[in-house]
């Protein structure tokens, strides 16, 4: 387990979406592969720092999304499928991230095309010319 | 073990320190009671702990009364130190092992080097943070199931604090149940799972930390116009208050964060924000008396 998993507490965002967050992207970014083992519900609340069932609640809801399992007695780990989830994660991300920009750039009165003509310019930014 | 207090009132003299307070406290967690000075925080703990005698309401131990067999499994550090000037550390070690059946004095003296404590000083010696780190290096030797512990980082430098805090979130994974109180807001929002925030002697507000935070938001907009209407937004159940100035309106919303926007936006307003509330701001709200739903919506008239 990548030992980069950190928590802000004093982020308005609550601290069981930050734990997920944050697992989601460590698996899109190949640090978490499939099968891995996590750290158990008890080590990773010491390690943060924060209570277990805050811990115990990010884990649930990674299980319900299918993005770990966990074996009674052994432990969870990322599913076997992880690897193939990563690029549909990595678009959860990207789209995340969109979502607050756009709303954002909605939210100070800018228009669709005003919005088109920022994104190619920022594209540009990012990306090569090449790469469609 | 649940903790259950319902109704508890404690006078004094003519002032209610404590008046109605009703509060659910689950097993194997951290529970943080927050509230400002004079809130009635200590004297609920010393109800708790039959330390003070309750003028009215109940106090529940997994269904029962407090029983000499349940108080010998609850360590307590009070606020203000109770420790014994003339003797020394390893003396209030000694006199703790004498009184409580599970105490581990090896526990308490391996708990005092890591806060770092010299076991032979007399208490008198010792700093206001030395003293809330003996008594809480005491209160977790006692392999207790009810940690109760009223401002247990007061004083300590901010290693120390982390510390305690780590200890805290230890006993709740071993199923044990912490209730602690403090000032530092962010040591809470860190380690505690539930909180109840105490105003003159009621709960004024209580839930999971996590749960405050998805639902509790501040929506704000901005009208081109200094003439505008709400259109009865802030007098929506989820609006908890509704702040005004000149152009700019501030809602506080206690659910449905989103729809409140779009209600905003209909009626006319620009750059719409949902903004997150840590839980300094959440407590703050809670606590201060503030703007009224209902004096904005007179301003809404007279405008």
């Amino acid at each position: 387990m990548p030992a980069v998993l950190t928590v802000d507490p004093r982020s308005g965002v609550p601290i069981y979406l930050q734990i997920i967050e944050q697992i989601k992207r460590s698996i899109a970014l190949g640090v978490l592969q499939a099968g891995e083992q996590l750290p158990t519900v008890k080590q990773l609340a010491v390690d943060l720092t924060v209570n277990p069932n805050t811990v115990a609640r990010a884990y649930r809801d990674l299980e319900r999304d299918e993005v770990i399992a966990t074996a009674p007695g052994r432990g969870s780990f990322v599913r076997a499928d992880g690897a193939t989830e990563s690029p549909k994660v990595a678009a959860e991300i990207g789209g995340d991230a969109l979502d607050v920009a756009l709303r954002e750039a909605k939210s100070v009165g800018l228009s669709r095309a005003e919005v088109r003509e920022l994104f190619e310019t920022a594209l540009g930014r990012w990306y090569d010319d090449l790469e469609k | 073990m649940s903790i259950t207090i319902t109704n508890l009132r404690k006078v004094y003299g003519k002032a209610a320190a404590v008046d109605g307070l009703s509060l659910e406290i689950p097993g194997a967690s951290v529970f943080g009671l927050l509230g400002p000075n004079g809130a009635g925080k200590t004297t609920t703990f010393k109800c708790m702990l039959d330390m003070a005698r309750t003028t009215s309401g109940e106090i529940l131990y997994d269904g029962k009364r407090l029983e000499p067999a349940t108080f010998e499994r609850i360590a307590y550090v009070p606020e203000r130190s109770v420790l014994y000037d003339w003797m020394t550390v390893e003396e209030h070690v000694e006199m703790n092992r004498r009184a409580f059946k599970n105490f581990q004095a090896p526990r308490a003296f391996e708990l005092l080097a890591t806060f770092n404590i010299d076991r032979r000083k007399r208490a008198r010696t010792l700093s206001k943070g030395m003293k809330t780190a003996v008594m809480v290096a005491n209160a977790f030797a006692r392999n207790a199931e009810i940690l109760v512990l009223d401002e247990p980082t007061g004083g300590l430098d901010p290693i120390n604090q982390r510390h305690v805090l780590s200890l805290m979130i230890n006993e709740a994974a071993k199923g044990n149940s912490v209730v602690f109180s403090s000032h530092q807001i962010g040591q809470v929002e860190r380690a505690a799972e539930h909180i109840a925030v105490m105003d003159r002697g009621r709960v004024v507000l209580q839930g999971l930390v996590d749960d405050l935070k998805a639902d509790r938001k501040i929506v704000e907009g901005i009208f081109p116009d200094v003439r505008f209407t709400l259109d009865g937004i802030a007098n929506d159940p989820h609006v908890a208050r509704a702040d005004r100035t000149e152009r700019i309106v501030r809602l506080l919303v206690t659910s449905g964060a989103d729809a409140i926007a779009s209600r905003l936006t209909a009626a006319g307003a620009v750059g719409v924000r949902v903004l997150d509330l840590n839980l300094e701001d959440i407590f703050l709200y809670a606590v201060s008396p503030g703007t009224a739903t209902a004096d904005v919506v007179a301003t809404e008239s007279s405008s």
